[in-house]
């Protein structure tokens, strides 16, 4: 009734007045909730919305549950810790919860509940009788490393080196025991001296303010690790050739073996550099960084590019001699060749797309290999092959394996890639293209033999004898035909030099003579001693015989400076340093005049070993002349051959 | 404890690796000695390295050192924290470990005069024995137990990280043979202040009172070439004080509290009026610097501040005076306003032109914090630096002084500016007071830890050497 007062206080149309009974019904229509313990005028004055009233309970706060068990007793019970490795020799005790009966560490945490009180009595004389001690559950962490091991004979076979003795290796390998592998702690606790461990910390160097005075000579930290890691990958080898490893231990084998002590030690130098820069070079250098990222993306899509053309074109290679096409036989066979070419890889391409079609209908020998991957997953549902075993078991390389890899190339999609590793492990190399059948690996050596003339096949079997190889390789492994191709390349290349050289001497030699005819015919006398000045200059120009060949070339086509001629000549004589100096200028100076040839030019033209005339007034300049210096580069060269020979000549006892 | 708010029995020992055994924690240093049981977060006792000798006696603690007849104050480290005195330093160490840790031992239920017959009566006191009998196992009640007085407590010590091998062995044996720990580890100070931040790899910049020391942590060791340490410390900063008032104009007078009985108050700058004690005896001059010592440590805490730039104090004098002084008054009464100079006294930490000359010589450069950090960093491999320039941990009571840290930040700024620099130094100033000590504690309070520990019967069998093998 509150609101219909308020109403007419306010002079506000009532609605009930025309309509009271629906007003009452939509009052009670909503069913608001009669709270109780509030007036219902009270109520009333809220409207529509209710007062919100939140009842209240006066309820005391619940009673604690008190559990009706005794109050959990804890115990110091003792433990040993088996990380120790002392046999428990050291009991500490902590406090842990009693339990019931003393189960095993694991089955206590389960259950931390206090058994009945019987069971406890129970427990307390069990474990008078068990073992009173239970271990460390922190023994678990304890980890070890495993450091290589060797005995005497194994170190003396395989770890033996100049720099390292055996105690100072069981030092190292002890301190990376007792340092786990740490290098920088092992680095800086290492201060190994040959006659007695130094009792340190005694002496404290008074000027110094290190505590620790570092001694004299150090072993590097890359010098250690390299020593290390020698000596764990020979001793992984000897215990488990390469082969056998599994692939993390042959990932860790590769890894070790391949660190590189020289390459650590610049990239600290680095990083010491890269320390002492401030904050805008290093943002400089990010950015620089980045620009050559870029750059190398870009050379590398361009090398690709090219390569790709370059395979299109399919250009023949050009290291064989190009005499043999100077002639119209030359010219036909490799018109032959190419068209061979041509067809092998028109046949190859038809194949490649035919493959897996008719594996069958190609060429018969190759046929086994020229399967596809659907022949191979054929054979493979029938059963266990050779095929099988092949790719599935190590197997030493042999002939099938490389042909193997060859088919994979030519269909790689379906194909399982071989990893680097897995390619090492199973002995998998990758060659040329094989001519069909078995071929011996000679015959490549062989091969190149009879592209050489005869008196050049002479000269190379003389240069391999100086360096005691036969000439037909005892034990032509893989590895010893590689070596001694690199080396017969490098004869060969020898002995073309050598005969350029020796051309490059006749020439001269004729041109000598020329000049001497000349000089003759002029009436001047001394002419000998120019040649020898312009004969040295010519060896200055030219560092590498094709230079020279090209010098000469000039210089004959070259206008001689003839009127400089008289003046300078009795100057070069004496001064040859000059000339060597300034070599142009007195090989200009020096220059014959082109077309004045005279007799005897035909004498030298064919550089056989060059006999050497004596010119009168050469003197004994011309000792060291063309002949003996080209011998000399020869020597010099076999001596640098020699390192390889050497490693070959090795394998070859092998 | 931890232990007891876990609903579960056993503590989660897969986040949580602490295990406790009992152990105690003893840090000596030359100012204070700390020891506490580990576990906790400060020790539980705390006094000063220096102890009252009087009459053929000697006292221990802070509250003893009192003006008496015949009173002498000696230190058993000398200022390299290496322990000199071992007599001293046998009879501290004890007196802090069995008299202030240990509880009172009760007397031998055998011995007490209680148990007359067999007097199996019903009390609390025959049931705990039970229990200690129960739990204990065994060898608890011997008689030799009473004579070793912590049978029951690992011990794990700190040392200085050059101290030398004859001390350590010296310690373990004491340890041993005198107390009879069943356990013992040396651990050396930074390896655990480094701890103490929750680093295994840190630069740990330790500025205490006799020495500053710059150490670098690799994994939990110290690596040795690292090592660098100065006289630069709390002592040292009081002797530049001294200087400071000996050349002040006037000079201030250095009067400690004991000798003021009465003074009033002055006008700043104005001579103090206050009238001294006389004492019947002869005050020893050891004494008397140990009380000298107090008001300077106030004066360092009040009043010295560390010049936090910008550049160096030398260039910036003039906006040093600028800025606001502190009053600092003597115990005498006399008071003065301390501007620039209260800069001036620790700039020679960082540069060592501006030092005041002191009677044991003046600072090399290589001894000024930057200095030492530069040098513990050449000594370690490139590869770690970058590192540990990333945390460095600055620890030791004189670390405390006002811009410390924002100082030594800049100096490693222009020293490293191509590298991230991050100084780690705790907040309050227990933990950073108390660094190692609080290292030690988490140390010896690991489950894994235990199986490092030496023991009784390793010490044993291969004699005090073995500390030399064990704790490197």
């Amino acid at each position: 009734m509150a609101s219909h007062d308020l109403r007419d206080v306010l002079n506000l149309p009532s609605d009930h007045s025309s309509t009271p009974r629906p007003s009452k019904k939509q009052r009670t229509g909503p069913g608001r909730p009669n709270l109780k313990g509030l007036a219902r005028e009270v109520q009333n004055l809220g409207g529509d919305n209710p007062i919100a009233i939140v009842p209240e309970a006066a309820v005391f706060k619940k009673r604690r549950v008190i559990s009706r068990k005794p109050a959990a007793r804890w115990e110091l019970r003792p433990f040993t810790n088996s990380a120790r490795g002392d046999d428990g020799a050291l009991i500490l005790r902590h406090w842990r919860r009693k339990t019931d009966h003393d189960a095993p560490p694991d089955a206590m945490e389960e259950d931390g509940e206090p058994g009945p009180v019987e069971n406890a009595a129970d427990g307390e004389r069990q474990v008078e009788k068990t073992i009173k001690t239970e271990d460390s559950t922190f023994a678990k962490f304890n980890v070890e490393i495993s450091i290589p091991q060797y005995n005497d004979d194994q170190y003396r076979a395989n770890l033996e080196r100049s720099d390292w003795s055996k105690e100072e290796t069981g030092y190292l390998l002890k301190l990376v025991q007792d340092y786990d592998l740490r290098w920088p702690i092992i680095w800086d606790r290492y201060d190994y001296s040959p006659q007695t461990f130094p009792v340190n910390g005694e002496a404290v160097n008074g000027d110094s303010t290190a505590v620790v005075p570092v001694k004299g000579e150090q072993r590097s930290m890359e010098a250690l690790k390299a020593r290390y890691y020698e000596v764990a990958t020979v001793m992984m080898s000897v215990q488990k050739p390469a082969q056998y490893m599994t692939g993390p231990e042959f990932q860790l084998y590769e890894t070790m073996m391949k660190f590189d002590p020289l390459q650590e030690e610049a990239r600290k130098e680095f990083a010491l550099n890269t320390m002492a820069r401030s904050k805008e070079e290093a943002r400089e250098e990010e950015s620089l960084l980045l620009e050559m990222k870029r750059i190398l993306a870009r050379t590398e899509r361009f090398k690709e590019e090219r390569r790709e053309l370059y395979q299109r074109l399919d250009y023949p290679s050009t290291d064989a001699d190009i005499n043999t096409y100077k002639t119209s036989t030359g010219l036909n066979s490799l018109l032959q060749n190419l068209m061979n070419v041509d067809k092998t890889k028109k046949r190859k391409s038809i194949m490649a797309s035919g493959e897996g079609v008719s594996p069958g209908t190609a060429v018969p020998p190759t046929a086994v290999s020229e399967a596809g991957p659907n022949r191979r997953e054929s054979i493979a549902a029938t059963g266990p092959s050779h095929r099988e075993s092949i790719s599935g078991t190590p197997v030493t390389p042999a002939e099938p394996t490389p042909k193997d890899t060859k088919k994979k190339g030519a269909a790689p999609a379906e194909r399982r890639k071989l990893s680097e590793q897995e390619e090492q492990v199973y002995g998998v190399t990758h060659h040329d293209r094989l001519g069909s059948g078995p071929t011996f690996r000679y015959e490549k050596i062989n091969k190149l033999y009879s592209h050489k003339s005869g008196q050049q096949q002479l000269r190379i079997t003389n240069a391999l004898g100086e360096l005691d190889i036969p000439a037909r390789l005892a034990m032509p492994t893989a590895a010893v035909t590689g070596q001694f191709e690199v080396l017969w390349s490098a004869v060969t290349a020898l002995v073309d030099l050598r005969k350029v050289s020796d051309r490059l001497d006749a020439d001269i030699k004729v041109e000598e003579h020329k000049k001497a005819e000349r000089d003759k015919a002029r009436g001047i006398t001394n002419g000998g001693g120019d040649a020898s000045s312009r004969d040295r200059s010519v060896r200055k120009d030219g560092a590498g015989p094709n230079g020279s060949a090209e010098k000469s070339d000039e210089r004959r086509t070259e206008p001689g400076t003839a009127e400089t001629k008289p003046e300078t000549r009795p100057r070069s004589q004496r001064s040859q340093h000059n000339d060597l100096q300034n070599g142009n200028g007195g090989t200009a100076a020096a220059e014959p005049k082109p077309g004045s040839g005279g007799p005897g030019e035909g004498a030298n033209v064919d550089g056989a070993p060059a006999e050497v005339k004596e010119e009168p007034g050469a003197g004994e300049r011309e000792k060291l002349g063309p002949r003996p210096s080209s011998s000399g580069a020869h020597k010099r060269s076999a001596s640098v051959l020699s390192t390889i020979s050497d490693k070959s000549a090795k394998r070859q006892k092998k | 404890m931890a232990q007891q708010t876990l609903s579960s029995a056993m503590p989660p020992t897969d986040i949580y690796g602490g295990d406790e055994v009992s152990a105690l924690v003893l840090d000596p240093g030359y100012c204070q000695t700390r020891a506490g049981f580990a576990g906790e977060e400060m020790p539980k006792q705390v006094i000063p390295s220096f102890y009252g000798h009087i009459d053929g006696r000697d006292i221990f603690g802070d509250e003893v050192i009192l003006p008496r007849a015949n009173f002498e104050v000696r230190n058993y480290m000398n200022r390299d924290s290496v322990v000199e005195d071992w007599d001293g330093a046998t009879k501290i160490w004890e007196h802090l470990l069995c008299k202030r840790l240990q509880p009172e031992r009760p007397t031998p239920p055998s011995k007490n005069g209680l148990n007359i017959g067999d007097g199996d009566g019903d009390g609390d006191g025959d049931v705990s024995m039970e229990d200690a009998n129960g739990g204990g196992g065994g060898a608890e009640n011997s008689v030799d137990d009473l004579e070793k007085p912590l049978a029951e407590n690992p011990v794990l010590m700190t040392e200085a990280p050059w101290n030398s091998a004859k001390a350590r062995e010296k310690a373990i044996e004491i340890c041993m043979e005198n107390w009879g720990c069943p356990a013992f580890w040396l651990s050396r100070t930074p390896v655990l202040a480094a701890f103490a931040a929750g680093k295994a790899t840190a630069l740990v910049v330790d500025v205490g009172g006799a020495n500053t020391s710059v150490t670098a942590i690799h994994d939990g060791t110290v690596l040795k070439r690292s090592i660098q340490r100065s006289p630069i410390g709390g002592l040292w900063l009081s002797n530049q004080i001294r200087s400071m008032w000996e050349m002040s104009d006037p000079r201030v007078d250095l009067v400690p509290t004991f000798m003021v009985e009465n003074k009033k108050p002055v006008e700043a700058g104005a001579p103090a009026e206050a009238r001294l004690r006389n004492f019947p005896f002869p005050i020893a001059p050891s004494f008397r610097a140990f009380e000298e010592e107090r008001v300077l440590t106030e004066f360092k805490e009040s009043v010295v501040e560390v010049w936090r730039g910008p550049g160096r104090f030398q260039s910036n004098e003039d906006y040093a005076k600028s800025q606001p002084g502190r009053v600092f008054e003597m115990p005498d009464g006399s008071n003065q306003m301390w501007r620039e100079q209260r800069y001036r006294v620790s700039e020679g930490m960082w540069d060592e032109t501006v030092a005041f000359d002191q009677h044991e010589g003046r600072v090399a450069k290589s001894q000024t914090i930057p200095g030492l950090i530069k040098a513990a960093l050449d000594g370690v491999d490139v590869d770690l630096r970058p590192n540990l320039v990333g945390n460095i941990v600055v620890t030791g009571s004189t670390s405390l002084l006002n811009g410390f840290n924002d100082r030594l930040n800049q100096e490693l700024t222009n020293m490293y500016p191509g590298l991230k620099i991050k100084i780690h130094a705790a907040g309050l100033t227990s933990e950073r007071r108390f660094g190692a000590w609080i290292g030690g504690s988490i140390l010896a309070s690991l489950g894994t830890f235990h199986q490092m520990w030496i023991s009784r019967k390793e010490y044993d069998e291969n004699g005090a050497g073995i500390v030399e093998k064990r704790c490197k």
